[in-house]
């Protein structure tokens, strides 16, 4: 650590405020998969699940007291298994408890194998103004081999719906790197969904992750040099038509995930529902709070929501802000990391000039990494 | 205290797995020394990684009570002598202060060649020796084989061996009968001036200095002031007693006794081993002889991998070297790793338990640098010296000759693995001066260069007969040889302490093969590696550890970066126990890389 001296936090501003909402349930659980989501035998508890949901949120209120939110994202899991009208209790319940920005940006999560025009056309009603389809690929066989329940047909038949539903800001998820991928087949899912002009594009790198079904039977993945041969091909063909802002995510200019730009900024976010995480600034206590919720859908519906709360160590705040912020292609201002951390510059003193010796990050005012510092984050990150 | 009668002071030789340490348990057992709640396995070995390892290093004394069918108590002092040919010195130290030695031998496996080398030892010291031999109670065991070659191969009358089985407690009372009977009580005049030898010291942190000695005459007791003879310092006794094994003080111990000393003494240097207790009013009592002063023969520069904790590092020596004489430093610079000492150890293992009691104990990420032995160089101008460090090599422009140690091993061997044996000696440089079938067993005498020896021969060894070939080895003398620095060139720069000095002839296969462990155990970085080796300037091997294409996280959000950060500190904490040389990191076990090279 290079903020030894460093004890206390002391802000005098709060950052902006999200929600996020967990919907822990999926048709069957993909072998990549490491988030809290349950594949569903029973018909799902929609409605007591709203109520946890809202007496959840009720119990994180004092946290957040005159804050607007000006984000709202669903996650799973796959919230598109919730029929609209639920959807719409759920926002509706969370206007009566928070106050809501204007200009909200309302993200769910669709797998597409999930979701037809009328379904997609209920949940805009409800107030969804965002989606973000889970495509991953537009290949049968690749698709087969993720354990996705759609096939390419239906991913673009789902993408057709979403515009179809008047859905214009939507992102497509999806994985390269996937068992036996050659750079064409990677690229020819890249074009595939440029072709259907997304207002976003997230595009990841397969990882295997612990406690997943490929974690213990492990896929035959391409190897290094194949994998950054599909990085930088890919990342030349979204360049194109997208901006790339994080280390995973393009968006054409203008159309950055707010909700995610949230986090990756080091801004505040509620987390409610089976596993949700959250994070809150208090400006009484001067301290960030880190919570999370029960993970178990039944323990979470019938017992206790809240399932942890932690005050951050302030030895831990610039590598937790480092670990988002330089994600960022553009990096943030020297002057947003005081007030997101709110420590002093001198905390990280050290750290910008050991990276910048490195050139791992750029010389100037901002914290931003350079090509070589986004390439290599996780060395870059180690010198926190 | 005991009448001299009811005295006996004995030793255990046995080669490891012998069950030396469990035959030692039986007889604390018998004799009440602890309760069977206490009575953890092999009490003796009392270092934690002694018990880890399965092996003694430092030589410890218990008394022990027994009560004999003759209808007397003896008080009988066990000193254990430790069984891996590193340690082959400590043996002699507890032999001086016995009459008698038990010989355990696996009745299965039969005599192994350092159980050979301590009766011997034993021998010449003039002790009595009694053949035992263990593990009677496994199906394979052949005590009529293990005793023909008992009198074969060491000379040893067997006809009175006594069988017993440790592991069930068999025979182990008529055991203590019979070494009643077979071992001299020792001799001492109880009236005459106190002259006492000193076995062994160590530091105690509560204590200070302990000293385990023989009382050969006279007696010393609480508040006796007494003479230290090398020192001439005058210390006052503030207890005296027996382990049993637990510390137990007493009055006073007595000529024909072994106990602890305990008299306010600092340093370990203060009380040497094999130096003569006398009391400071008879200061004219003439020294014991002592015990020959062990050389080390490896050597090898050790260094923090912080510099910063240099000066932690030189007190932790020098805690260190309080309880383990035989270890020897001296202040060295190594452009590549900076501050640091040249250490000389007994053998291999004595360096790893070094390494690993600095890392353990004072906490610190040691890196060391590749063991060597002594060489002898002839400079032109007809200079003969020794060179412990191969960074220290004259320009070879002014070597005329340049000489190795030669060390006669003898190895025993069961007859199926002799073809093993005697591949894996040639293949070491070795010479044959002997060969001799007795029994299931041969007996082999080679000539070897120490150098072939010391760093992983008794492993190979071990591995080429199934663990049963066995080692004992001893220096005879320099020898002229084609010998040659190597190098290891990392990006470019030369890396002192990976240089090694290697016959001209191996020089070519041990750079390939040198470079090629090192690109395993050095992790891919943001750029390339260049591992070269080198003689002089002619590069002779080259590997290359390619640069990491990325290493970067694909997704992260909000959510639970919990696990995230910990693998992040997981991979920095394994930062840190790496060496900086200029921007390459190197792991500390890559500058051991040479120990691990298949051959």
């Amino acid at each position: 650590m290079t903020n030894d001296n460093v004890e206390t936090l002391e802000f005098d501003e709060l950052p902006p405020l999200s929600l996020y909402i967990h919907i822990p349930w999926c048709i069957r659980k993909c072998p990549y998969c490491d988030f809290n989501s349950h594949a569903i035998d029973d018909p799902l508890p929609e409605d007591e699940y709203v109520n946890a949901l809202m007496k959840d949120l009720s119990k994180d209120l004092h946290w957040v007291q005159d804050r607007d939110v000006c984000s709202i994202f669903f996650g799973g899991g796959t919230p598109s298994l919730f029929s609209p009208s639920t959807i719409h209790r759920i926002l509706t319940g969370v206007g009566e408890l928070l106050g809501v920005a204007k200009t909200v940006e309302i993200t769910m999560e669709v797998n597409p194998g999930t979701v037809d025009r009328a379904r997609l056309a209920g949940f805009r009603d409800a107030g969804v103004n965002r989606l973000s389809l889970g495509v991953q690929s537009f290949d049968d066989e690749k698709l087969a081999g993720l354990g996705r329940i759609h096939n390419g047909r239906e991913a673009k038949r789902a993408i057709e719906a979403s515009r179809d539903a008047g859905f214009t800001n939507f992102n497509l998820d999806l994985i390269h790197g996937l068992p036996g991928q050659t750079i064409e087949q990677a690229l020819t899912d890249l074009r595939t969904a440029i072709s259907f002009s997304p207002s976003h594009i997230s595009w990841y790198q397969l990882t295997i992750e612990a406690n997943t079904e490929f974690y213990s039977n492990p896929p035959q993945l391409p190897d290094e040099d194949l994998l950054w041969d599909i990085s930088r091909c890919g990342r030349s063909l979204l360049l194109q038509q997208y901006d790339h802002y994080e280390v995973s995510a393009f968006c054409r200019p203008g159309s950055t995930a707010l909700h995610n730009l949230n986090y990756w900024q080091f801004g505040d976010y509620l987390g409610i529902g089976a596993g949700a995480h959250g994070k809150i600034t208090l400006l009484d206590q001067q301290s960030i709070l880190r919570s999370w919720k029960t993970r178990l859908p039944l323990h979470y519906i019938n017992a206790d929501k809240s399932a942890g709360v932690r005050v951050l160590d302030a030895g831990d705040v610039p590598l937790e802000f480092m670990m988002n912020a330089l994600r960022l292609s553009d990096g943030v201002t020297t002057r947003l990391y005081c007030q997101r951390t709110g420590l002093p510059p001198e905390s990280i003193a050290t750290f910008l000039r050991r990276a910048r010796s490195r050139k791992l990050l750029r010389k100037g005012s901002r914290i931003q990494a350079t090509q070589r510092g986004l390439r290599y984050l996780n060395n870059l990150l180690e010198l926190v | 205290m005991s009448e001299l009668a009811y005295i006996r002071n004995f030793s255990i030789i046995a080669h490891i797995d012998h069950g030396k340490s469990t035959l030692a348990d039986r007889f604390i057992q018998l004799c009440g020394g602890l309760t069977d709640r206490e009575m953890e396995d092999q009490v003796l070995d009392s270092m934690d990684l002694e018990r880890e390892r399965g092996i003694t290093i430092k030589a410890q004394s218990v008394a022990l009570n027994f009560d004999s069918n003759d209808g007397h108590r003896y008080q009988l002092n066990l000193i254990d002598t430790p069984g891996h040919v590193d340690f082959s010195y400590e043996v002699s130290r507890s032999m001086a202060a016995c009459e008698g030695a038990l010989l355990v031998v696996d009745a299965v496996q039969g005599v192994e060649a350092q159980s050979v080398a301590n009766c011997y030892t034993a021998i010449e010291q003039g002790l009595d020796v009694l053949p035992v031999l263990n593990k009677l109670d496994l199906p394979e065991a052949d005590p009529d084989r293990v005793c023909t070659e008992i009198e074969e191969i060491i000379g040893l009358d067997a006809s009175h061996a006594v069988l017993v089985s440790a592991k069930t407690g068999d025979g182990t009372r008529d055991l203590m009968e019979e070494l009643i009977r077979f071992f001299p009580a020792p001799e001492g005049n109880r009236s005459g001036d106190l002259q006492a030898l000193i076995i062994d010291s160590w530091f105690d942190s509560y204590l200070g200095v302990v000293s385990l000695v023989r009382v050969m005459h006279g007696r010393i007791k609480v508040k006796d002031r007494i003479l230290i003879k090398a020192t001439g310092r005058i210390h006052q006794v503030d207890a005296v007693g027996f382990f049993t094994p637990h510390r137990e003080e007493t009055v006073s111990l007595q000529a024909g006794e072994v106990g602890f000393v305990v008299a306010g003494i600092k340093d370990v240097k203060g009380a040497p081993v094999g130096d003569t207790i006398t009391l400071a009013s008879t200061p004219d009592v003439s020294s014991l002889p002592g015990f020959e002063r062990v050389r080390p023969q490896v050597f090898a520069g050790m260094f923090t991998v912080k510099s910063q904790d240099f000066e932690n590092f030189r007190d932790a020596l020098a805690k260190l070297t309080l309880n383990d004489a035989s270890l020897q430093y001296e202040p060295e610079t190594s452009v590549a790793l900076g501050f640091g000492f040249r250490c000389g150890f007994l053998g291999m293992l004595h360096m790893e338990i070094v390494q690993e009691r600095i890392e353990r104990e004072y906490n610190l990420d040691i890196i060391t640098s590749a063991p060597t032995v002594i060489y002898e160089v002839v400079t032109k101008n007809g200079e003969v010296s020794q060179v412990d460090n191969p960074a220290q090599l004259p320009d070879p422009a002014v070597i005329m000759e340049m000489r190795e140690p030669i060390v006669q091993a003898n190895i025993l061997v069961p007859q199926d693995y002799v073809g093993n044996i005697l591949a894996l000696c040639v293949e070491r440089r070795g010479v044959q001066k002997d060969m001799q079938f007795v029994g299931k067993q041969v007996s082999i005498t080679y000539e070897l260069p120490m150098s072939e020896v010391v760093l992983d021969f008794f492993d190979r060894l071990k591995s080429v007969s199934k663990g049963y070939a066995s080692l004992d080895y001893y220096f005879v003398r320099f020898s002229k040889a084609d010998l040659v620095r190597l190098d290891v060139l990392i990006n470019g720069d030369r890396i002192d302490a990976l240089s090694l000095i290697v016959h001209r002839d191996n020089a070519r296969h041990k750079g390939f093969a040198l470079t090629k462990k090192m690109k395993e155990l050095i992790p891919r970085q943001l750029f390339d590696v260049v591992l070269q080796a080198a003689i002089g300037s002619q590069i002779i091997a080259s590997q290359k550890v390619k640069a990491l294409r990325k290493n970067v996280t694909a997704k992260c959000y909000g959510g639970d970066i919990t696990r995230k950060k910990k693998l992040l500190e997981k991979q920095k904490a394994g930062k840190k126990r790496m060496k900086q040389l200029g921007s390459v990191e190197i792991p500390q076990d890559a500058f051991l890389a040479v120990l691990k090279v298949d051959r």
